[in-house]
């Protein structure tokens, strides 16, 4: 009688979030069954990943904290600490885009960002940091900025710590530890809950985690890649896209797209890619099947199948992140086009360096972000490196070379025109190895274009 | 049948794009221009009243000739048999993007390259594009008359009894895949350079889709080349300039005419070359190749016997610039 009763209210469920999913292939990350068996708890459905999606949260406000030169108190209460009551900073409710959630813990309770950043060494910073030390070394030099900017190494704190948090937290927890270990055999089975009492086993657990760092709203799959970039941005516009259970508010935890989901859209927007929606399905299917398991351990044929949409996964995403690197390598590349105009000109420099240095960060956070994957980059690794340098080239060409005593030592570098070349160079990389295909900020963009204008049609044709 | 059928518009926006596209040489605007400049150039030199220039120009015993008629079948013909040959080619935005990277890896960009205002980078790329391209064009023509292998193919042209706008479709497949190899050669090296040198300032000034230079002339009747009417610019022009006329004296028969006038556009490489011959407007010239046979206008002929004339000239030199005239003795 209680299991009819239980099975009468999980249909229930189902039928509410309109996505059928027992037995069936759900189009929304939402409303998967429980398979846990003897569970005896009120939940109706199995997903969760709340803490991932208080991590987002976190971020987004720590991101805004350095822009706004709080105090290092102030960032690492949200970075480093697990205190309650902390506001949300970022995202916030806008006009046209109001948000459901204003306190972290109403998403989560007791997370932190550092206490999942990557434990391995990161060689594209100088001094031999982990990648949780490199987090907290940032923020402590950010800390001591005007708004997060310092001008004498060009570092843009805000770009860096948002970026390289995004890979050392997120894609690194995801891909290196919940995609990768988390799905061995003996590890969080299927067979029992993720610990006593919860409402989902260990793998579905384990997978729903990957998912939540992804940060993609539960029914992308229903909506196209502008309109996920337009929920990102809290666009009014998007808003109706954004509130799927059309209760009048977004949802932080469902409803919301951050980080590497943001942009996965912003690349397949163009057209050319599809990021989002084949990470986001590969999700998708990797959790129908667990599902289908039913509570059983999986078999081998199903953890094998289940590795098949983690592999999906997981080149999709270091892809976008090689997109990122792309466009910022193009965007750098203008950046000292720009400098060096002005500087010819004996203009006014200020703004163009400022620019110059934000699309540096942005893509030195990705870069570094590359090497939080868990794959050994190797020969890449090494020449991404050498071609990006520990900081950007600065107007009376020095880099910084070292860290000294906690402090950025700078030597003498290339030239900036060399430098500007380097990124045509770091551009070919990616294409060369990592197949990326979005190619925004292209700086041989101009050769198709260019192309197209002169007619690829061959026609025979006298003089 | 879906490919074929995707195929035939492919084929026929082919068509249609030769005469609606400013960038195609019978484009319908150029073609006008040029039948306006006739008349009125036969209507001053010849002193004939504006009917009788019209009946002269369009007379039926050239637009419609068996020569002609077989220009107009090759038009057609080759369309799709370029449309297949494309994509085998080499890509000009591969050679530009190769030419690109080889330079941004070997050679430092000189810093004269930021101070060139974005106009006249565009003024400098679409100029060079022109004379390059004019320069290759001369280069390989030449060759195609001088290298025998080369002349079989190219004869085809040349067996052009009577010349309209249209004889620029007398072109073997052979040679219009030669002449897309060069195009996208000197293309694709143009854009990788001038793109490493001034990255995003580089655009092509360009009319109806066409290089601006390229378009002035077609507008001032460069299509007269093949035609009845020998328009001559008087020696002065000629030097710098090819003429109708010039061009004309190309497909002469007479042996004072042969390999004369290579260029396209610019007369300087035949003064280089020492292959200039200056026009008349007064020159009544005949076409073709002597001892030309009627069935040279058949299509079997036209696109099979180039193959076999080739292969005789390859079997007897090994392809030996100049050894083999004799092999094909029309030569012009």
């Amino acid at each position: 009688m209680i299991k009819t009763l239980l099975s009468v209210v999980v249909a229930a469920s189902v039928t509410l979030t309109g996505q059928a999913n027992a037995g069936g292939h759900a189009e929304v990350y939402a409303g998967f069954p429980i398979t846990v068996k003897n569970y005896s708890g009120s939940k109706t459905h199995s997903e969760a990943y709340t803490g991932q999606i208080a991590r987002h949260v976190l971020h987004n406000s720590a991101k805004k904290l350095v822009s706004r030169g709080a105090s290092l108190e102030q960032t690492k209460a949200y970075f480093n600490g697990k205190e309650p009551g902390r506001v949300i900073v970022d995202p916030v409710s806008k006009d046209g885009f109001p948000v459901l959630q204003t306190h972290v813990d109403k998403i989560s309770k007791g997370k932190n960002l550092s206490g999942k950043a990557y434990k391995g060494l990161i060689s594209g910073m100088p001094g031999g940091l982990t990648g949780a030390e490199l987090l907290d070394l940032l923020l402590e030099k950010a800390a001591a900025t005007e708004k997060g900017f310092d001008p004498l190494t060009g570092y843009d704190y805000t770009q860096l710590v948002s970026k390289f948090t995004m890979g050392a937290v997120f894609y690194n927890q995801a891909v290196d530890n919940y995609l990768d270990e988390k799905l061995g055999a003996n590890v969080n089975p299927n067979n029992k809950a993720y610990k006593e009492g919860k409402a989902y086993t260990g793998k579905e657990h384990v997978w729903d985690e990957a998912f939540g760092y992804f940060g993609a709203p539960a029914h992308t799959m229903t909506l196209t890649a502008a309109e996920v970039y337009g929920i990102a941005k809290q666009k009014a516009d998007s808003f109706d896209k954004a509130d799927y259970n059309n209760d009048g508010k977004v949802s932080l935890v469902t409803e919301m797209a951050y980080a590497h989901a943001y942009y996965a859209a912003s690349f397949d927007k163009g057209g050319k890619t599809k990021y989002l929606h084949t990470i986001v399905q590969a999700f998708l299917d990797g959790r129908n099947l667990i599902s289908s398991a039913n509570g059983e351990a999986l078999t081998t044929g199903q953890r094998s199948e289940l590795m098949g949409y983690a592999g999906i996964i997981k080149s999709q995403w270091q892809r976008l992140i090689a997109e990122a690197v792309f466009k910022y390598a193009g965007s750098v590349y203008g950046d000292i086009e720009k400098l060096e105009t002005i500087i010819e000109a004996n203009g006014d420099a200020v703004k163009a360096y400022r620019n110059y240095a934000k699309h540096w960060g942005e893509l030195k956070g990705f870069a570094l972000a590359l090497e939080a994957g868990g794959v050994n980059l190797g020969e890449t690794g090494v020449k991404l490196n050498r071609l990006l340098g520990y900081s950007p080239v600065l107007l009376g060409n020095t880099q910084v070379a070292a860290l000294v005593n906690g402090e950025f030592v700078q030597s003498s570098s290339v030239s900036m025109a060399e430098y500007r070349v380097q990124m045509i160079k770091l551009q070919k990389l990616m294409i060369d190895d990592f197949g990326v295909e979005a190619r925004s900020k292209d700086v041989t963009a101009n050769l198709a274009q260019l192309v197209d204008s002169l007619g690829e049609a061959l026609a025979a044709e006298n003089d | 049948m879906q490919w074929l059928l995707e195929f035939a518009q492919s084929w026929f926006s082919e068509l249609t794009g030769l005469v609606s596209q400013g960038s195609k040489r019978v484009f319908l605007g150029y073609l006008l221009s040029a039948a306006i400049l006739a008349i009125i150039w036969l209507m001053w030199q010849r002193k004939l009243n504006f009917m009788a220039a019209v009946g002269w120009f369009f007379r039926r015993e050239t637009w419609w000739s068996r020569s002609s008629r077989s220009d107009y079948q090759l038009m057609l013909l080759n369309q799709p048999l370029m449309l297949l040959l494309s994509p085998l080619l080499l890509s000009k935005l591969v050679l530009a993007t190769s030419i690109f990277y080889s330079l941004s890896d070997w050679v430092v960009r000189p810093l004269w390259s930021s101070d060139i205002s974005a106009f006249w980078v565009s003024v400098l790329f679409t100029a060079c594009l022109f004379v390059v391209d004019d320069a290759s064009r001369y280069y390989l023509h030449r060759l195609m008359h001088r290298w025998p292998a080369l002349w079989a193919f190219h004869r085809v042209h040349h067996t052009a009894e009577s010349l309209t706008p249209f004889t620029v479709f007398r072109t073997h497949p052979v040679e219009g895949v030669l002449f897309g190899l060069r195009s996208a050669l000197v293309q694709g090296f143009l854009i990788g350079i001038f793109v490493f040198l001034f990255y995003d300032r580089v655009t092509l000034l360009s009319v109806l889709g066409a290089n601006v230079f390229t378009a002035a002339l077609n507008f001032l009747g460069s299509n007269l080349r093949h035609s009845p009417v020998p328009i001559s610019y008087g020696k002065t022009l000629e030097r710098w300039l090819i003429s109708p006329a010039q061009h004309q004296i190309h497909h002469s028969q007479a042996r004072e005419h042969w390999n004369k006038n290579f260029g396209a556009f610019i007369a300087v490489w035949d003064r280089v070359g020492n292959t200039l011959e200056y026009g008349s407007n007064t020159q009544d010239l005949t076409y073709g190749l002597r001892h030309q046979k009627p069935q040279e206008h058949q299509l079997v002929t036209l696109y099979w016997q180039p193959f076999k004339h080739c292969w005789r000239c390859l079997r007897r030199t090994k392809i030996k610039p100049n050894s083999a005239m004799s092999a094909i003795s029309e030569t012009p």
